[in-house]
């Protein structure tokens, strides 16, 4: 293994200060020298430790600026998310579009309705009206959304019997999309059939009204008179 | 430049005499070597005449057009093929095995089964350059060959490289240096890397951009992970040892290769900004891409700050070697740089649609691989076969045409495209505007692709030469 002498540029004259290493590495030399520089640190000589300080500080702030990117450009990491330009993605915040849900409103209403209504929907006799099969809460959806908004004061007629009923505003404590599970869940629980109630609806209904007292039950009907059968 | 007018010759001489005395290793190594790099050469002298024609058409359209086998489609994918899987390919098989059995001094013994990989190899992509060329090309640059050449290619590609990583595990003492890393991770990396995007591009291919993706994936691995990490292997292992000093600062290198390995492939989706693919995808593109700065920076104190001690440059441009391997490690370096730079989003928005990308590919794939594996003949041709270069005149015709040859085709691209970009960006500038105003940049490409022909004609006439003339070695030391 006669590596040293056979060198390709071994006939030029030497070049500079020729040391002793200015031959050239043997290959085996090359690699044990390297692996001895791997293993153990090197001589601790002037300005040496300049250079890892600087690398560190350099790598870090790599590393910083990448993950400032990342958080800036990612889109949320959304697989939607395709321009970096586009408005911010809503779908981190909340649903993009309203469903309403049954099941939702059940809790709701059990919360905050069930107390005069029951559970079953069928009031109590003499002092609340039922909900159950009620014209009222079928039809138009204003009339429901309505009486859950700001409450109904005044003589009521309920399924052909009389109430003199005083329901509160339970709806204005309620956020649209809440309103709209209730009145949901309303429409379509016990038997009754009438169809689902979006909070857009509510939000309009909410505006239209402004802020004003309970609705005596014979005005309300003025305004959504009740549905024939 | 002063230097030229130094008595050294730059050619590389021979060992002491014209007996040719072989090592143990090397004894092994010579067939395969010479059969890979013969090839090698063979498709390199191919890829510059086709990469001639395909520059003269970008200025004058008509040239050669009236053959349906010479239109400018079928020429660029032919030039661009051969280039990478014929002369890239085949040149990298022989100095990545030959810089493993000398390391590892690796006694080689089954030479026929690297030859059989190399004959394969070769065999197939003749057969896909010859498809290409009557228009049965694919659609995705670097993965146009057929779709059949792919397996094969792959089948050759694990007989004629997986010895390295034999001669790696053979080694004797454990002992390890950065070469070794560069090319055993260069070796893993791309058969695997191929096969992914074989099947997936090509085989089954998969769903709307994920294909885009997973090609801009491949060609991503394929530039950083197989040219430059096989390049940097050779640049590592010559500069030291034709300088004679240990790598200043040799504790950074592992950070250099892990980093590189980590952020390569990360940074593929950078080359598809804008394009319909999750915003966040495009982001971790681009922050690889910077990160990609980090392997930069090692290397650059790893090579500059062992060139730039005891008269190392100038030591280095008298060593024929040595100055290809420089002109190449600071191409590697610029290349990085410019990676990193022209990933971020405004840049890449003016950048996109010219000839820029063009010029940073050329960079690495010429300017970082090429230069060195240059480099690298050099210095083991004239070992294997024991005989002098026959031409120190066409040594010099080589190097000067490949280096301005370089500078011009890259400098084209790089200011074409990017004067291109700003006027694309400008409404009142018409298309056919732009184009008119890249003609005297194609022009440069020519001159540049001409410049290239001349040099690698030298180096094929030199090396052929000196193959030719070779005597068979006889050699007290081999083994069979």
């Amino acid at each position: 293994m006669n590596d040293r002498n056979r060198h390709p540029d071994r006939n030029r004259p030497p070049q500079g200060n020729p040391g002793p290493a200015a031959d050239g590495f043997s290959d085996g030399r090359l690699v044990e020298v390297h692996s001895l520089l791997a293993r153990e640190k090197e001589e601790p000589r002037e300005g040496f430790a300049l250079t890892p300080i600087f690398i560190v500080f350099l790598f870090c702030g790599f590393g910083f600026w990448g993950g400032l990117y990342l958080t800036r450009h990612s889109g949320n990491f959304a697989s939607t998310a395709f321009d970096v330009n586009a408005p911010k993605v809503t779908a981190a915040t909340g649903p993009v579009e309203f469903e309403p849900d049954a099941a939702k409103g059940e809790k709701l209403f059990v919360a905050n309705c069930a107390a005069c209504h029951q559970a079953t929907g069928l009031g109590v006799p003499g002092a609340f009206p039922p909900l159950a099969k009620s014209a009222w809460v079928a039809g138009a959806e204003d009339r429901l959304i309505k009486a859950i908004l700001v409450g109904l004061a005044g003589e009521i007629e309920v399924n052909g019997v009389k109430y003199n009923g005083n329901m509160p505003n339970v709806g204005a404590a309620l956020k649209d999309a809440q309103v709209a599970h209730i009145a949901t869940y309303v429409r379509q629980a016990w038997g009754n059939t009438a169809g689902p109630v979006m909070d857009t609806k509510v939000a309009e209904v909410r505006k239209a009204i402004g802020t004003r007292g309970q609705y005596a039950p014979a005005d309300l009907l003025k305004e959504h008179p009740l549905e024939a059968k | 430049m002063s230097q030229e007018n130094r008595p050294a010759r730059p050619s590389g001489r021979p060992p002491e005499s014209g007996f040719a005395r072989l090592s143990r290793t090397e004894s092994g190594l010579r067939g395969p070597f010479l059969c890979f790099f013969a090839s090698a050469v063979l498709w390199l002298v191919v890829a510059s005449v086709l990469a001639l024609v395909a520059a003269v058409k970008l200025h004058r359209p008509d040239f050669l057009g009236a053959c349906e086998l010479t239109t400018y489609g079928r020429v660029t994918a032919a030039a661009r093929d051969t280039f990478v899987y014929g002369w890239g390919f085949n040149a990298l098989f022989a100095v990545n095995f030959w810089l493993m059995a000398q390391l590892g001094r690796f006694e080689f013994r089954n030479g026929w089964l690297a030859t059989l990989g190399g004959a394969t190899w070769n065999l197939a992509l003749t057969y896909g350059v010859v498809q290409i060329i009557r228009g049965e090309l694919g659609g995705f640059a670097l993965l146009d060959l057929p779709r059949e050449v792919g397996p094969v290619l792959l089948l050759a590609f694990l007989l004629s490289a997986l010895w390295s990583v034999v001669a790696y595990a053979r080694r004797p003492g454990g002992q390890n240096f950065v070469s070794q890393w560069y090319i055993v991770g260069a070796t893993f990396a791309l058969p695997l890397v191929y096969l992914l995007a074989q099947l997936m591009v090509l085989w089954f291919p998969t769903v709307g951009t994920v294909q885009a993706l997973a090609h801009a994936w491949f060609v991503q691995n394929l530039l950083f992970l197989w040219f430059g990490a096989s390049a940097l292997a050779a640049a590592y292992y010559f500069v030291p040892k034709i300088l004679g000093r240990a790598l200043g600062h040799y504790y950074l290198a592992p950070v250099g290769f892990w980093t590189l390995f980590l952020f390569a492939g990360l940074g593929a989706p950078a080359a598809l900004l804008g394009a319909p693919i999750p915003i966040w995808l495009q982001s971790v593109g681009v922050v690889a891409s910077v990160l990609g700065l980090v392997p930069v920076v090692v290397l650059a104190i790893n090579f500059l700050s062992t060139l730039s001690v005891d008269g190392g440059w100038s030591r280095s441009w008298n060593s024929t070697t040595l100055r290809f391997v420089v002109v190449g490690i600071v191409s590697f370096l610029l290349f990085g740089l410019l990676t990193a730079v022209c990933s971020t989003r405004d840049l890449s928005a003016t950048l996109a649609f010219t000839s820029f990308a063009e010029g940073q590919v050329q960079l690495l794939t010429y300017g970082a691989a090429t230069m060195i594996l240059f480099g690298a003949s050099y210095f083991i041709l004239p070992r294997l076969t024991g005989s002098l270069w026959p031409s120190s005149k066409l040594v010099h015709v080589h190097f000067w045409s490949a280096f301005l040859g370089l500078l011009i085709a890259v400098g084209a691209a790089l200011v074409g495209g990017w004067q291109a970009g700003q006027q694309l960006a400008t409404p009142a500038v018409s298309a056919a505007q732009v184009a008119a105003q890249s003609a005297p940049w194609a022009l440069a490409g020519s001159l540049a692709a001409l410049l290239l022909l001349i040099g690698h004609v030298a180096f094929a006439l030199n090396a052929f030469g000196m193959i030719l003339s070779s005597t068979t070695p006889t050699s007290d030391g081999r083994s069979d």
